[in-house]
C-alpha cells in the first residue's frame, strides 16, 4: 500500500503539469466561490470540457482543485461585504463580517483561511483512512443493496434539498427518466427516441448538467434588468493583508472546536446529499451551544469563524469518502465529479480503490495538497476578486453562456450537444421558478443508468423480488429511504401528535432489525444499543404523555 | 397563491408527458431473452410520475378549491401575457438569441456566431450607446477569439466554421 502511495504521489507531485492544472483549478475554485451568483457546483462543471483532453488523473485533480477553492473562496465576499458567495459559507458571514466592521479584516480573513486548511487536512486524513475501509465494506454489497443504496441515496436528497416533497421526488423521476432515452444499455434496444438517430445515442451527462445547472442559473442572474447591469458588488472592499501568524495560534487555543466541526462536516459530507450548506450551519449553531460566552456570537466570535469554515472543507472530504468507496456522491460537486469520471470511462465503486489505485489514492493526495494551494493562493485571489466584483453581471453571463455552447460541443464534437444543453437549460430554468429542487433531477441523471444495471442484474440472478427486503444491507438502505421520506414529514408535524412522538424511536429501532440479521458482533452489538435506545426512548415518550 | 395554479398546470402537463411515453414505450422492442425487458424500468419510472404528479395535482386542486379568492380571481389575460413578458424579458432574450445561434451555427460556424450572439446579447440585456456597443463589441471578440484559440489550438477540438469561414 505504501508503494501506491508513493507511486500515486509521485504522480501528482512530481509533475509539473498536474501541479499547474490543480493551482490553476484552485484559483478558478477560489473566484467562483468567491462570486455570489456562481456556485462551486457551477465552477466544476465549467472545468469539465477543459478536462477531456488531459489524463484522467490531471481532470480530476483540476476538478479537486477547483472544489476546494470554492469551499474556501465564498468566506472572501461573505466576510468582506457581507454577502456569503456561496450557500456553504453562510455561517461564516454571521461572525466574519462583524469581525471586519470591527476594524480586523485580516484577522477574520486568516481564521477563515486557516480554519478551512485545517478542516480540510483532517478530512483528508479521514479520507485516505476511512475511503478503503468502507470500499471493503461496500465488497459485501450484491446488485439488491446498490439498488437499495441509491434508492436512499435519491430519497435523502430531496428530503434535504427542502421544499416540496412530492416536487422533489417529481424531479428525480425526471433526472432518471432523461438517463434511460436511448439505446439500453443490456438490450441494445432505442428507447422513447421518436426516429431519431440523435436521440437514439442519447443525452450525454455533460449537456444534461450544464444545461439544468449552469445554463438555467445564468438566466436567473440576468433577470433583473438593472441588477444585471450594475456591478457584481455594489460594497467593494479594500485590498487587506492577511494575518496568518495569529490566526493559527488563535485557531490552536481553540483546537476543541476545530475538531468537533471538521467532525461535524465530515459526517455531513458522508451523508448523500448534504454539503457544506448544511455542515457549516450545523457546526455554527454547535459552537455556539458549547462556547462559555454565547452573547459574542454575532459580534465577531472568533469560534463564529472557525467552526463553519472548518466544516465546510471537511465536508469535502466526507463527500468524496462516499463517492470513492461505493460511488454514490456526497452532494452536488461530487456528483459532477462522478460524471467526469465517467466520461473518462472511469467508474467508482466499492473495488475502485483495488482495482485503480493510482487514481484512487492520487485523487486523496490531489486533495490534501490543494488546500496548500488554497492557502497560497489566497491573497493573489482577494486581488482577482476585488477587480471581478466590478464587472456587471449580464457580461459575465452572456460570455459563459457562450463558452458552454463551446464546451458541450468539444465532447463529442456534434451540435446536437448543444441542442440538449439548450433543452435542458429551458427545463431547468422552468424548474427553478416553479419550485422544484434541481439537486434529485441531477442525482438522478447521474444515478440513472447505475440503477437499471444493478436492477438488471438483481433480476437476472434471481426473479425472487422478495430478496430486496430480505438481504440484510438491501432492507437497511430501504428502511434509511423510509425514514428519509418521512423526515420532512416529521419535521413539520406537531410534537405532540403521535408521528411527532414516535418517529425517532421507531426509526431507532426499525433500523436495528437489519443490523440483526447481518450477523457479525460489532454489528450485532450496534443493532442491540439501536434497539434498546429506541426502547428507551418509547418508553420516555409514553411516560411523559400518561399513555401507562 | 400563484404558485397553486402553476403547479395545477405542471402536474396536468406531467400527466399528457407520461401518458405520451408510457404510450411509446409499448414501441420499444422485446428482444425475448430472459431477465429484465428494455421497457421495464422507464415504466416504473413512468408510472411512479403518473402516481406523484396525480398527487400534485390533487393537492393544487383542493388548494384552490378550498380557497375561494383564488378560484373566484377573474384574470386578464392580455395582463397576464404582458407581466410575464416583462417579469421574463431577458430570459426570453436569452433563449431567443441562443436558439438563433444554434439555427445559424452550420452558416456562421462557432467563431463568427458566437462573436454575434455575445455581441447581440450584451447589447440586448445591457445599455445601448455608443460607448456601450464599442465595449460589447470588443468583449465579443476578445472573448470568443480566446476561447476560440484555446479549444482548437490548445485542446484540439475542431469548431464548427460555418460555411462562410469554408468558402474563404
Amino acid at each position: 500500500m505504501l508503494d501506491t502511495i508513493l507511486q500515486a504521489g509521485a504522480t501528482v507531485l512530481l509533475d509539473p503539469v498536474t501541479l499547474g492544472l490543480m493551482a490553476i483549478g484552485t484559483l478558478a475554485g477560489l473566484l467562483a466561490g468567491a462570486i455570489p451568483g456562481f456556485t462551486i457546483a457551477m465552477g466544476v462543471i465549467l472545468t469539465l470540457p477543459f478536462t477531456f483532453g488531459m489524463s484522467p488523473i490531471q481532470g480530476i485533480t483540476t476538478m479537486i482543485g477547483v472544489f476546494v477553492g470554492g469551499l474556501s473562496g465564498g468566506l472572501m465576499s461573505g466576510m468582506l461585504t457581507g454577502i456569503p458567495g456561496t450557500p456553504s459559507s453562510v455561517a461564516t458571514t454571521f461572525d466574519g463580517f462583524p469581525l471586519v466592521r470591527a476594524g480586523k479584516p485580516g484577522l477574520a480573513l486568516g481564521l477563515g483561511v486557516w480554519s478551512s486548511f485545517f478542516g480540510g487536512i483532517i478530512s483528508a486524513i479521514t479520507l485516505v483512512a476511512f475511503a478503503p475501509q468502507l470500499a471493503f465494506l461496500g465488497l459485501e454489497f450484491g446488485p439488491w443493496d446498490y439498488f437499495s443504496l441509491i434508492i436512499f441515496a435519491l430519497t435523502i436528497t430531496v428530503s434535504l434539498s427542502g421544499g416540496n416533497m412530492v416536487k422533489g421526488l417529481i424531479a428525480g423521476l425526471l433526472g432518471l427518466f432523461a438517463a434511460v432515452v436511448g439505446e439500453d444499455e443490456i438490450n441494445g434496444v432505442a428507447r422513447f427516441a421518436f426516429g431519431s438517430d440523435e436521440i437514439r445515442q442519447g443525452f450525454s451527462f455533460l449537456p444534461v448538467l450544464i444545461g439544468l445547472f449552469a445554463f438555467s442559473q445564468l438566466l436567473t442572474d440576468v433577470e433583473d434588468s438593472e441588477r444585471a447591469k450594475s456591478p457584481l458588488m455594489a460594497k467593494t472592499a479594500d485590498p487587506v493583508r492577511v494575518e496568518h501568524k495569529k490566526a493559527i495560534i488563535l485557531i490552536f487555543k481553540s483546537w476543541v472546536n476545530l475538531v468537533r466541526s471538521s467532525v461535524i462536516g465530515i459526517f455531513t459530507g458522508i451523508l448523500p446529499a448534504a454539503g457544506g450548506s448544511i455542515s457549516n450551519i450545523l457546526a455554527y449553531d454547535q459552537a455556539k451551544k458549547a462556547a462559555k460566552n454565547r452573547s459574542e456570537f454575532g459580534k465577531g466570535a472568533i469560534d463564529g469563524i472557525i467552526a463553519p469554515e472548518a466544516a465546510n472543507n471537511a465536508t469535502a472530504g466526507g463527500a468524496l469518502i462516499m463517492m470513492m468507496a461505493l460511488g454514490i456522491p456526497g452532494d452536488i460537486v461530487t456528483a459532477v465529479m462522478l460524471g467526469a469520471l465517467m466520461i473518462h470511462d472511469i467508474i467508482p465503486g466499492p473495488s475502485f480503490i483495488k482495482d485503480e489505485p493510482l487514481l484512487a489514492y492520487g485523487v486523496f493526495i490531489s486533495f490534501f495538497v490543494a488546500h496548500f494551494f488554497m492557502v497560497v493562493l489566497q491573497s493573489l485571489s482577494l486581488k482577482i476578486f476585488l477587480q471581478v466584483t466590478k464587472i456587471p453581471m449580464y457580461i459575465l453571463a452572456c460570455v459563459i453562456l457562450a463558452y458552454c455552447a463551446i464546451g458541450v460541443f468539444s465532447l463529442h464534437n456534434i451540435v446536437f450537444d448543444i441542442w440538449v444543453m439548450f433543452g435542458f437549460g429551458l427545463i431547468g430554468y422552468a424548474m427553478r421558478k416553479l419550485g422544484f429542487p434541481l439537486a434529485p433531477m441531477i442525482l438522478g441523471v447521474v444515478l440513472g443508468k447505475l440503477i437499471e444495471l444493478n436492477l438488471a442484474r438483481a433480476t437476472a440472478i434471481s426473479d425472487n423480488y422478495l430478496l430486496f427486503l430480505s438481504r440484510p444491507w438491501s432492507l437497511f438502505f430501504i428502511t434509511m429511504a423510509i425514514i428519509s421520506v418521512l423526515f420532512p414529514f416529521y419535521q413539520s408535524s406537531k410534537k405532540e401528535s403521535f408521528f411527532g412522538k414516535f418517529y425517532v424511536p421507531l426509526a431507532t429501532i426499525s433500523l436495528s432489525i437489519p443490523l440483526f440479521m447481518m450477523q457479525s458482533p460489532v454489528r450485532t452489538f450496534v443493532a442491540a444499543t439501536l434497539l434498546l435506545g429506541g426502547f428507551y426512548l418509547m418508553y420516555q415518550k409514553v411516560k411523559k404523555n400518561n399513555f401507562i | 397563491m400563484t404558485h397553486r395554479i402553476s403547479d395545477l398546470v405542471v402536474s396536468i402537463l406531467l400527466l399528457l408527458f407520461s401518458a405520451v411515453m408510457i404510450n411509446d414505450s409499448s414501441n420499444i422492442r422485446d428482444l425475448g431473452f430472459d431477465g429484465m425487458k428494455a421497457d421495464f424500468w422507464p415504466n416504473i419510472i413512468l408510472w411512479l410520475l403518473v402516481i406523484m404528479s396525480s398527487i400534485l395535482f390533487g393537492k393544487s386542486f383542493i388548494f384552490i378549491k378550498n380557497n375561494p379568492a383564488i378560484s373566484n380571481l377573474k384574470i386578464d389575460n392580455k395582463i397576464l401575457i404582458i407581466s410575464t413578458l416583462i417579469k421574463f424579458k431577458n430570459a426570453f432574450i436569452c433563449f431567443a438569441m441562443f436558439m438563433f445561434f444554434l439555427l445559424t451555427l452550420d452558416y456562421l460556424g462557432m467563431l463568427i456566431g458566437g462573436v454575434l450572439f455575445v455581441f447581440g446579447l450584451l447589447t440586448f440585456l445591457g445599455n445601448f450607446n455608443f460607448k456601450s456597443i464599442v465595449k460589447h463589441f470588443l468583449i465579443s471578440i476578445i472573448s470568443i477569439g480566446c476561447m476560440w484559440g484555446i479549444f482548437t489550438y490548445g485542446l484540439k477540438v475542431m469548431l464548427p466554421e460555418g460555411e462562410i469561414l469554408n468558402v474563404w
